[in-house]
């Protein structure tokens, strides 16, 4: 052990147990990465506090010894944002985890950071009640990450993101200052609501310790559509179509290599008797079948679709979900550079088209899956790395074609990061929806609630 | 040959159900219904047999409420040419069931009807079997292959610790088990077309069977809630639970 690491571990033995400390090299590197794997792995320490006042005290200890501090949760981001590689000391919240509170007339629920996305939607269940936000990674994200990134998911449509969901926070500064953010209140309107300014910081300016989080009536049994669409531009007609008729809870859509690959990842059956080139997946309310049913009709009837599928069951539901779920990690193997990219939802058929464009020209050789939650405004475009291609080869290609994808992107006044956070991933590319003005008033407020750069250093700012 | 399928809507199969306050029963309010998943692989093996040219008719049948049409649609999406629903609002039992569906038979006079093995609401596994007797026919349950040569069937059936080949004579009973075939989805178009196909509705008087259930539900009780996990300080500690607590070692 260095002297320098010796010190360390002295440092923290003074806000946090020992126990609760480790640098064995598996944990460091399980715990030093989220879902990207670009970076080099190499945090100093991972720690797992188990009260606000063990974090209260590491953050202090970190201002007093000069560490940094990376914040981690359920590790599944996409964007760097957890990843520690310059002998930063991980804050794992996985020890605080519990459920500490339940107000049923409030329809509030008191989480520590910690709590897993779907321990939460399974106590609301219990509770008859529905926690909206949800996505592929709930099993392992936590809400803390969720709130840290202001996630979406497949819900956004009809239910909002986190940030819709979030009544109150406790959040420890970069000064080590303690505070209660808005406590579950529904109205209060006294000046800025720096609760909404954690949401999606992604740990620049405080650790969330814990969170009120409000709660949905429980939903009526879903139905779940997957249609065949042959353009794609003709994805938001049907969006239309259906959302003139019936409140969807979901659209998303995929492309046709998505589904094969999902396909040859899974044992799952090909929806459709012939394959498409597009997908989209509609979910509703099973009382609104029917309505559902007439907007399938009248697509088909403009040639907008060309066959379709219902969900009999829940089990055919899964199972028609797993179809665009299954997608991020049937395509791991391959890779994939992935962009989150956000316009309009109007913007979105001559968008999708203008960046299909710059890749087929700039990379004929290059396999793209396109998917995502186009009722949103949000594409998901993954690159699929050759075989024959180093990685760090095709890193290098895909970065240079980043410019002319995201002045696409800026022409809309679009965003360079619908949902996956900026991290370490989109940093330098913030610009592109971010004014100088703004990117000004961001390091400004860095400056103020983290004066000596102690939290996540490097991430979503340089 | 016309094929016979008697269908059971049931609540769905991933809906963590919950027992009435009075234990008499589940609660059905506000919980999603869906064809018994054993039922649908018998829609499936009938339609598949039609594709292969060897039916030439698919009949599926449910005896029960009205909100029973929902999953007859379902079937005939599905690929099944008409169907009958004895309607009833009688908490119907395998026996009346089975009564109901040969009176149907003496008149469609199917050569094969497949069932599904069991409703995954009453686990009864009765139905199919009453039914073969009632009608006489012979009967493959269980089955996870069925090939029609003749008028033969023969049927491999899932038993325990192993498959069983058996063949039988035509008309016959066929109980479909888990892994005879994978269900397709419900095509939309399908599903618009099946709109006109007919669904007819007949009354047990019409058909001169008697549903009143022989056997009364006592009581509805969930299943024991498990405890906790603990976490125990020392292997001694962990030894000294398995020992005196948990019995499981001596």
């Amino acid at each position: 052990m260095s002297a320098s690491q010796a010190d360390l571990l002295t440092a923290l033995g003074q806000a946090i147990p020992a126990a609760q400390t480790s640098t064995e090299p598996a944990m460091l590197n399980q715990y030093g990465c989220d879902w990207t794997r670009a970076y080099e792995v190499a945090p100093a320490a991972v720690v797992f506090p188990k009260t606000e006042a063990e974090v209260v005290a590491l953050v202090r200890q970190a201002n007093a010894e000069d560490f940094k501090l990376v914040p981690s949760g359920g590790r599944t981001g996409l964007s760097g944002g957890a990843v520690a590689s310059q002998g930063e000391v991980v804050v794992s919240f996985d020890k605080m985890n519990a459920i500490s509170g339940f107000n049923a007339v409030d329809r509030l629920v008191t989480c520590e950071a910690g709590v897993v996305t779907a321990n939460l939607q399974a106590f609301a269940q219990e509770q008859g009640l529905f926690y909206p936000v949800d996505f592929a990674s709930s099993g392992s994200s936590h809400i803390g990450g969720n709130i840290a990134t202001n996630a979406g998911g497949i819900k956004v449509i009809r239910y909002g993101l986190t940030r819709d969901w979030v009544a109150g926070l406790r959040v420890v500064t970069g000064t080590g200052e303690l505070l209660t953010l808005n406590s579950g209140l529904v109205k209060n309107a006294t000046g800025y609501d720096l609760r909404h300014l954690m949401i999606g910081s992604e740990g620049s300016l405080g650790l969330i310790v814990s969170a009120d989080i409000k709660l949905a009536p429980a939903p009526e049994p879903q139905n779940v559509m997957v249609l065949g669409v042959p353009k794609l531009t003709d994805l938001l007609s049907v969006l239309t179509a259906f959302q003139q008729r019936l409140t969807v809870s979901a659209f998303e859509f995929f492309s046709d290599l998505c589904l094969r690959k999902v396909l040859a990842h899974r044992d799952l059956t090909a929806p459709l008797q012939q394959a498409c080139e597009f997908y989209a997946l509609v979910e509703f309310d099973e009382s609104n079948l029917e309505a559902a049913s007439d907007a399938f009709a009248f697509a088909m009837d403009q040639g907008w679709v060309v066959d379709g599928v219902v969900s009999q069951s829940e089990a055919q539901a899964a199972s028609l979900w797993a179809l665009r779920e299954g997608i991020s990690e049937s395509i791991a193997a391959d890779t994939p550079y992935k962009n989150d990219l956000a316009v309009r939802v109007s913007d979105v058929p001559e968008f999708l088209e203008a960046v299909q464009a710059e890749v087929v020209s700039n990379y004929p050789d290059f396999d793209v899956c396109w998917y995502g939650h186009i009722g949103d405004g949000n594409l998901h475009l993954n690159i699929l790395k050759p075989k024959d291609l180093s990685v760090a080869e095709f890193v290098q290609r895909c970065e240079a074609m980043n410019p002319s994808i995201f002045a696409q992107v800026q022409q809309r006044n679009g965003s360079i990061s619908a949902e996956h956070g900026v991290g370490l991933v989109k940093r330098d590319y913030l610009g592109y929806s971010r004014s100088a003005g703004e990117l000004a008033l961001m390091q400004g407020l860095k400056q103020l609630f983290d004066p000596n750069s102690v939290l996540n250093p490097g991430k979503l700012l340089r | 040959m016309k094929v016979l399928v008697p269908v059971k809507r049931v609540v769905d199969a991933n809906v963590k159900v919950r027992v009435k306050p009075d234990n008499s029963g589940i609660d059905l309010s506000n919980v999603k219904m869906a064809v018994n998943p054993f039922c649908e692989i018998a829609i499936e093996e009938a339609v598949r047999l039609k594709e292969a040219g060897t039916a030439t008719e698919v009949v599926a049948i449910s005896v029960g409420a009205s909100a029973c049409q929902e999953q007859l649609r379902t079937c005939l999406a599905l690929g099944a040419d008409r169907a009958i629903l004895v309607e009833t609002d009688v908490d119907v039992q395998p026996l009346g069931i089975a009564k109901a569906l040969a009176a149907l038979q003496a008149k469609e006079e199917a050569e094969l009807v497949i069932f599904g093995k069991q409703s995954i609401d009453g686990d009864n596994s009765q139905t199919g079997q009453m039914f073969a007797q009632l009608t006489g026919m012979s009967q493959g349950t269980f089955a996870s292959e069925v090939a029609i040569d003749g008028g033969k069937v023969q049927v491999t059936r899932e038993i325990d610790g192993g498959l069983q080949t058996i063949k039988i004579s035509l008309p016959a009973v066929v109980t479909t088990d888990l892994r005879l075939n994978e269900p397709r989805y419900a095509s939309l178009p399908n599903i618009m077309k099946a709109k006109k196909k007919s669904l007819d509705t007949v009354t047990a008087d019409e058909l001169g069977v008697d549903l009143t259930p022989s056997v009364e539900v006592v009581a509805v009780n969930p299943p024991a809630e498990r405890a906790a996990g603990i976490t125990v300080d020392s292997v001694e500690a962990l030894v000294d639970k398995l020992k005196n607590e948990a019995k499981v070692i001596s």
